[in-house]
């Protein structure tokens, strides 16, 4: 069986944007942070809000409203998951803490972004869409 | 792609009401509207700041430009941060990394690949 459609009971970060909760790796998830006035980029595409300097390193903040649902969700606070790659901050209206998932793994959709949320899944009773980051990252540093 | 560093001689530019820095060494010319022959795009399409205008046009020994709306020219050497990977591709992969600069960032464009990026052909043809 595919790791994508397996059970997970690992630990994840839970947060939310708007109406819709995300559910990132524990390990992934650096900390939360509240970020400052960013910089634009020009030509960057409108779910990416800007960059901001955070200990030695320029960040991008990816609007997880526009990204998922086109909605923007205006909130200065951010999940930063880290990856070999690089760092990316997720915005975060609301923050429930490390948690234990259950559910499936599996792709909430076949193409976009959703393609790197999976679930069905529930945390502390809440359906959410859990991230596979270093897809996440693939798929945003196709799109810009 | 800038791995991080410093940088001496900078031209601090606005677009609109935003920042993007070029390195001095790339501008062959500063034109005006009015003198400047080529096709030049505005810094200010790539934020969709408002109308294409510039009042300053930044011009490459090959002959790519930038239209920008002010300029002030620095000479200090300045605090460079790498692009992160995750903006590879941005502005046709113009995105050189962020100088630290009165106290704020600014995107640091290659003046070629951005005006190639923002070119009316090229955006045309887009």
């Amino acid at each position: 069986m595919a790791s994508t459609e397996t059970e997970t009971r690992q630990s994840y970060l839970v947060f939310a944007c708007g109406s819709s909760w995300y559910a990132v790796p524990a390990e992934c998830a650096a900390e939360v942070v509240s970020f400052p006035e960013l910089t634009r980029v020009p030509g960057a595409p409108g779910h990416l809000l800007g960059v901001f300097a955070h200990r030695g390193e320029v960040i991008p903040v990816v609007d997880m409203g526009v990204l998922v649902s086109g909605e923007s969700e205006p909130t200065r606070r951010a999940v930063l998951v880290r990856l070999s790659r690089g760092t990316l901050a997720l915005t975060a209206s609301r923050v429930a803490g490390v948690s234990q998932v259950d559910g499936r793994l599996e792709p909430l959709g076949a193409n976009g972004v959703h393609l790197h949320l999976r679930g069905p899944a529930r945390s502390a009773q809440r359906d959410v869409a859990v991230i596979d980051p270093d897809g996440l990252f693939d798929h945003l540093s196709q799109g810009s | 792609m800038s791995t991080g560093g410093r940088i001496a001689g900078m031209l601090l530019c606005q677009a609109g009401t935003e920042r993007v820095a070029f390195a001095a060494h790339e501008v062959a010319t500063i034109e005006s509207p009015s003198t400047f022959g080529g096709d030049a795009g505005s810094a200010r399409q790539a934020y969709d700041s408002g109308p294409a205008g510039a009042e300053r046009i930044l011009v490459a020994a090959t002959g790519e430009a930038v239209g920008v709306d002010t300029l002030e020219i620095d000479a200090e050497s300045l605090v460079v941060f790498p692009a992160p990977l995750l903006l590879g591709r941005i502005a046709g992969g113009s995105l050189r990394g962020f100088v630290q600069a009165r106290g704020a960032l600014w995107p640091l464009m290659s003046l070629v690949d951005f005006g190639r990026f923002l070119a009316p052909s090229s955006r045309e043809a887009a």
